[in-house]
């Protein structure tokens, strides 16, 4: 009886073989996705963020603005209260929690442009760096001091004092006209136009007065 | 004869494909880190901002200080009792093992460094591979005359309102002009001289 039932069910062993292959077929479609390990590989990430390749100087990036050059996009990621108070010149707000959304992704993850990004230092811009970085995104840079680095070196740069080499007065003298390009008003540099059309009218060269008294003679 | 075949057949292929899963399994090696952590979940964790620690709190117990800075700057100076692990260093050799060490001891692992963005990167590799005890302490190290001195350091800090010193400076400008175009209007009389009469001596 047994050897009968058996053989019955053995008869049909293949379609049960088919059926429990499907099934598991079937159930590997249901699995989630595994997201977690998106981007790449965790020691390639480590190295990237090692290496400083990814900062831009104040200094590179006035000379992008000021040369009009085309081809960078800058993106804030300060929260939108502080984007509305102070910006970089044709900037783009993107706040931290919005760099991951769909609107973002399409400035962040293109070929064509390179994208700067900057806060006020450079910390929350580092970090959405780290992000973009392992999801592969490229052509993305870091504002190297953020907006308080820009303060200090193109908005308000320190004067070299004269024992300084001429590199420094160099630098100096290009910040300073960067300065003056994006909206700073330096006294000196204002008084110098009034002065030389002065100058020739004033042709009186005060003379010190000789007063010579009279020589009294001898005895 | 002919069924013979078949069997044999089929026993061969039956052989070569349980031997190409077994080979497959044998050299199959799980990648060594593994991230636990998704993009979106490390937003979120930057965005909450939870994960830092002043200067002033490091003499607790629980806490496992470690400097990501290079081994030569360990050397110059560091922070009492910290462990020294370079951030390139971070996924080599027993350094996963450490943390895992410190996570099993109920500790907080305290990564700084010179600034504290130089501690945000390890922080945030190390995160995302699941080490969540970490911090990053808030400090900036300096020296003077090869003594190690710490600061404490904001992040983020907004130093200065830029468009108000613009402002500033413009308004500066227009003041500054007015007073000084009076001055040149002062001419200096040229005083004639009187030549006296040289009178003589006697």
């Amino acid at each position: 009886m047994i050897n009968r039932k058996l053989a019955k069910v053995l008869s049909f062993r293949y379609k049960i073989l088919a059926i429990i292959f499907l099934v598991l077929a079937g159930g590997l479609v249901v699995l989630p996705k595994y997201e977690k390990q998106e981007g790449i590989q965790p020691e390639a990430l480590l190295k990237n963020a090692v290496s400083s390749e990814r900062y831009i100087t104040t200094d590179e990036l006035a000379d992008l603005i000021i040369n009009q050059d085309p081809s960078f996009i800058l993106i804030d990621v300060r929260e939108e209260e502080s984007y509305k108070k102070y910006s970089l010149p044709n900037s783009i707000n993107i706040p931290l929690d919005k760099l991951l959304s769909e609107d973002s992704n399409s400035f962040l993850n293109q070929d064509q442009f390179d994208v700067i990004l900057f806060s006020n230092d450079h910390f929350y811009a580092d970090q959405a760096w780290l992000i973009c970085n392992r999801l592969d995104y490229n052509h993305i840079r870091v504002l190297k001091g953020g907006l308080n680095a820009w303060f200090n070196t193109i908005i308000n740069p320190e004067k070299p004092s004269e024992n300084q080499s001429v590199i420094a007065s160099e630098l100096y003298s290009f910040r300073k006209a960067a300065s003056m390009y994006f909206g700073v008003a330096y006294p000196d540099e204002f008084k110098a136009k009034p002065v030389v059309k002065i100058i020739p009218k004033k042709k009186v060269i005060p003379k010190k007065k000789k007063k010579k008294m009279p020589v009294e003679g001898g005895c | 004869m002919k069924e013979l075949e078949k069997t044999k057949r089929i026993s061969i292929a039956a052989v070569l494909f349980i031997l190409i899963i077994i080979i497959g399994l044998l050299f199959y090696e799980r990648p060594k880190h593994l991230y636990t952590v998704n993009s979106n979940d490390m937003l979120e964790k930057v965005i909450k901002a939870d994960y830092f620690i002043a200067l002033d709190k490091i003499d607790d117990p629980s806490i496992v200080l470690i400097d990501i800075r290079s081994p030569f700057e360990f050397e110059k100076g560091h922070l009492n009792e910290a462990i020294n692990i370079s951030t390139p260093e971070l996924l080599k050799g027993d350094n996963p093992e450490l943390f895992n060490k410190i996570a099993a001891n109920k500790k907080v692992a305290i990564l700084y460094g010179s600034t504290p963005t130089e501690a945000n990167n390890a922080f945030m590799v190390l995160y995302q591979l699941g080490f969540e005890n970490i911090k990053i302490l808030l400090v900036s190290l300096a020296y003077e005359q090869n003594k190690l001195i710490t600061n404490n350091s904001i992040i983020e800090k907004n130093v200065t309102d830029i468009n108000a010193f613009i402002a500033e400076s413009q308004k500066k400008v227009k003041i500054v002009p007015k007073p000084k175009k009076r001055i040149p209007k002062k001419v200096v009389p040229k005083k004639k001289k009187k030549k006296m009469p040289v009178e003589g001596g006697c």
